[in-house]
């Protein structure tokens, strides 16, 4: 993949000119669902967008010595580490990619929460320490599921590469592999914090949790950030249930359908549930679901052996 | 104005943020606010989102007369919600202190400690009345930019109270009309 | 599954909201704004007196009264219209407008004290206008 390519990725298609008014759209089509699923009209289609502008437009608390800059950074860090993980899924057919980039696209898709879990730290605020607290807790619970899965998943295929597992699902999709897409999408409410499992924004219980002490332009980019971790998850389990198509540009209509489709399954359940405590959650995770995906890559390393 | 700022000026109608904060009220005008943001009347048609953090919104709801005890609280609250801010109060108690008059307890109007941008009268107000009186002060938000109320602001004593415009507040409050 | 068929039935069932300015009808009762008819009133203040949130002034002078109400600092509670023995107060449906500073709302009328009747005269002064019932007249004598 050279540099032009990548720089493409990163930039316009699966990258930034893509992905931030897909993040905008997505954040509309969760919230407008959930409103009329709840009965309600929702906020306009242009929403997320006047919002990102507003907070842009709002001046933030004077912060001094370190803090103020590592509170300034983390928001930065989070934007650019899921931009980074949008810009690495494999949507075109074609598009290049090198070998053990799944690695970095889960380094690149752990990093938002690892900097909300820090912001949380850094802003020196107590109910900031309780947000972070239990971020982090739910971060422990549902990596290890996550992990799990995409690992047996690529342990099924037997390589590392994106493109590869991309391409893998119209060719010959195990059940095991399949197992692992549904394992993914379980853990997907967890990472988006949705909610059955919204704990660490949990609004009004702990003022905001880690984004208590953030306002304006830092605000807007958490939200942003958020928004592109949507894009991003919800686009890895379109890129490893899509089939194989030759045209690219049928290629990324599938993507972004396919991403839409995630997406309203995520809100009819985010609309149908509600917030579990933290105890309900980690037990959850590591109860129900993980003894399925040490199923799941047992079998995988299982049948890698066996071949 | 240029275009950077119209856009501004238009988002900022379209995207206010609520905080809601209780200065001693008997809870009604607190219900009816939430009631707002219920499927019959709901408030984020408007883009109205209740929001968690005094940092995060951009108009403070306030409802109650305000006691003794919540001085102090408002005035710090009221110091954290950065940039353009609007206040407004809720209910006949923060603008009169309505059946309350003559209390001991009470510290006076709200107006005393903080500029007030849109009174909602009721006792409670109606929850379309609610939004009514958001909907206006998002309006005197949008149109005022960076700019302040014209009374002084008082500036909260503590550790955690936002600073935040003070550079724009005295650089603007002499240009004010 | 009862949640899912709520969520599916509300989908599909159309939302139930007021869209921006559109208020809903209220009830029967609805307490509202006080309505102050200067024909009827006699000036006899029980209304000042029943007022729990003071929002009724009320000023003597020689010849006529002034009566204000500030519907800002009222609670619409209803113990005036009660208290009105002429029924010059009453509650409409209609609530207060939002104001954007204190005693925008405020109003009062300055009313001419009816004299006091005499059997002969024709009698009711021009500010007021003419009251109906002459049984009515005789019991209220101005205070």
């Amino acid at each position: 993949m050279n540099l032009t390519t990548a720089l493409a990725r990163l930039l316009i298609f699966p990258g930034l000119l893509f992905a931030v008014p897909a993040a905008w759209f997505f954040l509309w089509v969760e919230r407008k669902t959930v409103a009329l699923m709840q009965g309600r009209i929702g906020p306009p289609f242009m929403q997320p967008f006047y919002d990102f502008i507003k907070l842009l437009g709002k001046s933030t608390p004077p912060r001094n010595g370190v803090g103020g800059l590592l509170m300034m950074m983390w928001p930065l860090l989070a934007v650019s580490a899921a931009a980074g993980a949008v810009g690495l899924l494999p949507v075109l057919p074609s598009s290049g990619g090198f070998e053990g980039d799944l690695i970095l696209l889960l380094a690149l898709l752990e990093l938002p929460s690892m900097c909300v879990i820090a912001a949380g730290f850094s802003s020196r605020s107590i109910f900031g320490e309780i947000g972070s607290a239990r971020e982090a807790a739910l971060s422990v619970s549902y990596n290890v599921v996550f992990l799990l899965a995409i690992v047996s998943i690529a342990a099924s295929q037997h390589t590392f590469r994106l493109e590869a597992l991309a391409s893998a699902a119209a060719d010959r999709p195990s059940s095991l592999y399949w197992l692992g897409v549904l394992a993914i999408l379980v853990c997907l409410p967890a990472k988006l914090h949705i909610n059955p499992f919204s704990l660490p924004n949990a609004e009004q219980e702990i003022y905001s949790g880690p984004m208590t002490e953030y306002a304006g332009p830092e605000l807007a980019m958490w939200e942003l950030s958020h928004g592109l971790e949507w894009v991003a998850a919800t686009g890895l389990v379109a890129t490893l249930a899509a089939p194989h198509l030759a045209a690219w540009w049928l290629a990324a209509m599938v993507f972004v359908a396919l991403s839409f489709v995630v997406v309203l399954l995520l809100s009819v359940t985010a609309a149908a549930t509600a917030r579990l405590q933290i105890d309900t959650t980690v037990r959850f995770y590591w109860q129900c679901t993980l003894i399925f995906a040490v199923l799941a890559i047992s079998s995988a390393l299982f049948m890698r052996f066996k071949s | 104005m240029n275009l950077w700022n119209r856009l501004m000026c238009y988002c900022r109608r379209r995207s206010p943020w609520l905080f809601h904060m209780n200065s001693g009220s008997c809870n009604g005008c607190d219900i009816e606010l939430v009631a707002s943001l219920t499927p019959r009347y709901d408030a984020e048609q408007l883009g109205v989102r209740l929001e968690g953090s005094p940092r995060h919104a951009d108009i403070l709801c306030i409802t109650g007369p305000v006691t003794h005890n919540s001085v102090e609280a408002i005035k710090t609250v009221y110091g954290q919600v950065c940039g353009p801010k609007a206040v407004v109060a809720i209910g006949s108690c923060p603008a009169t202190t309505n059946v309350f008059i003559d209390s001991r307890t009470l510290d006076g109007p709200l107006n005393r400690h903080i500029p007030v941008d849109v009174f909602v009268p009721g006792c409670p107000p109606r929850p379309d009345a609610i939004i009514q009186g958001v909907a206006k002060a998002a309006e005197i938000l949008a149109e005022r930019g960076n700019q302040l109320p014209v009374e002084s602001v008082m500036v909260p004593i503590g550790e955690s109270a936002c600073a935040c415009a003070d550079a724009t507040q005295h650089a603007v409050s002499e240009v004010q009309p | 599954m009862n949640i899912l068929t709520m969520l599916w039935r509300n989908l599909w069932g159309g939302s139930r909201t007021l869209l921006f300015p559109a208020r809903p009808k209220v009830t029967k009762g609805y307490r509202g704004l006080v309505r102050f008819d200067p024909a009827l009133c006699t000036g006899c203040a029980i209304c000042r007196f029943r007022c729990t949130a003071r929002a009724i002034e009320f000023k003597a002078a020689k010849g006529e009264f002034t009566w204000s109400y500030d519907p800002g600092q009222c609670t619409f509670c209803g113990r005036c219209v009660e208290g009105c023995k002429t029924h010059a107060l009453s509650q409409d449906s209609q609530c207060p407008p939002v104001y954007l500073t204190i005693g925008a709302l405020k109003n009062s009328y300055t009313v001419a004290r009816k004299p006091a009747p005499k059997p002969a005269s024709a009698a009711p002064p021009a500010a007021a206008a003419p009251t109906s019932i002459p049984a009515q007249e005789a019991r209220n004598e101005p205070a």
